[in-house]
């Protein structure tokens, strides 16, 4: 779930860009593989791979046969993603000519060129020869990017307090995205903060990078070439120095907030390398590796404060946490009531009225889960192996951690649009069909013949088309 | 000819949503149409302030959630 969070911040924000943005986006290999592995349904990565050496546009009928009848929901899904991401191009519907897919130029020849090679265009970075910094362990670049980021996390969450602070722009930039607010005396966390700190750490690392990227806009910086950055940083390889020569201008200007945010390492002897550490190697992992990567990252998170897990949850909703770190203390106090702190342990209660807390301030009883079951302590995963593998937390604490939040949302919003009065039933229930198909139908009225969608764009689109017929 | 409405679809309990037409009853500021005892249409930009108004009504009648048990 929580990967997904990630994907959908980086995804929504991305296709809002123009199509010219797009365009130019995807003159770099690098962004080309970065979008298809990332962003990509597996039906859509089909697709273009399909696609990708077809000279000719291909027609969108042939295209429906490679598709089992059963999952046209899914062929719809992943056509309009492709088209959302100016991916592929469909032709308008006519009655002359039938409909027909090709991908856009500039991806073909981009993802081309990432899988197969060739052409000179630096996309991937360029390794550095210069072995003069061959010293650098991958330890220490994890130790490097762990103490960078959880200073990050711990200024969000004791914001104000003394300690080690982030550097004045990371401060500045987390303000600007109204994580935390600067009040009279001291800065506090909001509730973009709250949910920001329950994350996994690759969603917190873009929520931050685009962010930054809608501030740097601000100073006049290239978001293309910023976004192209990003997307080449996670086609980089963890423990290889990199070349700082080849870099675009911007770029260049870029690497001091990489260091601030822990993304990159540039070692003080060397000033013309930098070594990206694992924070930024993962960025466009795709979800399946990205779990395991992080897993691994987490586990070097953790060699810092002791074991993985450190939270005892039983099934009175008693609360136990073995650790000390101020960070993971204060995000427990986000939806525990801490009663007792010990040299090496905190003890609490999850209570209906801390949930309600932390539902209030924006965190979701699904978020409040993962974040126990993912540090559950060693102890507990026992208990559950010796149970066959059941669930890690008490069902019992789960469901009621759910309830406690239904029995506070008293309504369920969805922003949209309200479709009404058709010309004809034969018009409603086309356009019902379809908006069920492409997946943004959210609520249908049969006998009022009205239907409520999440997205408009492409049920305009199929519109014109029924018109044109 | 099809009209398409900007909104936001909420759907909820018939209790709250009476609650909402009656605080939208005062002056008509929240509701663009009325869907079902279960699913209306409210205006983009009023989500915050419904909320608040809804809180605001229902602090009357809600009992103060309770931490039974002791530490």
């Amino acid at each position: 779930m929580a990967s997904a969070v990630s994907n959908l911040a980086s995804f929504e924000y991305l296709e809002k860009l123009p199509g010219i943005t797009f365009r130019k986006l995807y003159l770099e290999p690098s962004t080309a593989l970065a979008i298809f592995r990332r962003m990509l349904p597996h039906l859509a990565k089909a697709f273009v791979m399909a696609l990708l050496y077809m000279d000719k546009p291909f027609l969108l009928t042939d295209l429906d046969q490679w598709v089992q009848s059963n999952a046209k929901r899914q062929r719809d899904e992943a056509l309009s993603t492709l088209s959302r991401l100016h991916i592929v191009t469909i032709s308008a519907p006519s009655r002359q000519e039938p409909q027909v897919v090709s991908l856009t130029d500039a991806f073909r020849v981009s993802l081309r060129l990432a899988l197969t090679g060739g052409g000179n265009h630096q996309s991937f970075g360029v390794p550095s020869s210069d072995a003069k910094s061959a010293g650098i362990e991958l330890e220490f670049l994890d130790e490097y990017g762990r103490t960078q980021w959880e200073g990050i996390l711990h200024y969000v969450v004791s914001t104000g307090r003394s300690g080690a602070q982030p550097t004045a722009a990371v401060q500045q930039l987390l303000e600007a995205g109204n994580l935390v607010s600067r009040g009279r005396r001291s800065t506090e966390i909001t509730q973009a903060g709250f949910s920001f700190l329950l994350q996994e750490v690759n969603a917190q690392v873009w929520t931050l990078l685009l962010l930054w990227l809608h501030h740097a806009k601000e100073l006049g910086m290239d978001h293309v070439e910023i976004l192209s950055f990003f997307f080449m940083l996670g086609s980089l390889e963890l423990g290889k120095a990199y070349s700082i020569k080849t870099l675009k201008p911007t770029q260049k200007s870029m690497l001091e907030n990489l260091v601030d945010f822990g993304l990159v390492y540039i070692p003080p002897s060397v000033k013309d390398q930098f070594f990206p550490t694992r924070l930024a190697t993962t960025l466009t992992s795709d979800a399946s590796a990205l779990r395991s990567i992080t897993a691994g990252f987490e586990s070097a998170l953790s060699t810092g404060s002791g074991t993985a897990g450190f939270i005892i949850i039983e099934t009175n909703y008693r609360l136990y946490a073995y650790t000390d770190s101020p960070l993971q203390i204060a995000v427990l106090a986000l939806f525990t009531k801490l009663t007792t702190r010990y040299p090496n342990m905190v003890t609490g209660r999850v209570t209906r009225e801390s949930v309600y807390r932390a539902v209030s301030s924006g965190i979701s009883s699904d978020q409040i889960i993962t974040y126990l079951s993912t540090h559950a302590h060693p102890e507990l995963l026992k208990a559950s192996a010796a149970k066959g593998g059941g669930p890690v937390l008490p069902p019992t604490v789960v469901d009621q951690i759910r309830l406690w939040q239904i029995e506070n949302e008293r309504m369920k919003t969805t922003y949209g649009f309200l479709f009404k009065d058709f010309e004809s039933t034969d018009e409603y229930k086309k356009l019902l069909k379809y908006a069920d198909e492409i997946g943004v139908l959210t609520w249908a009225s049969k006998t009022e013949e009205k239907f409520f969608v999440s997205k408009v764009e492409q049920l305009k689109d199929y519109m014109k088309s029924l018109k044109a017929k | 000819m099809v009209k398409a409405v900007i909104g936001i679809l909420v759907q909820c309990d018939p209790s709250i949503k009476a609650i909402i037409m009656s605080i939208d009853a005062a002056d008509n500021q929240f509701v663009v149409e009325e869907l079902d005892d279960q699913t209306l249409v409210i205006k983009e930009s009023q989500l915050s302030e419904l909320k608040r108004r809804l809180d605001e009504q229902l602090k009357d009648t809600q009992q103060p959630p309770e931490d039974s048990g002791s530490d």
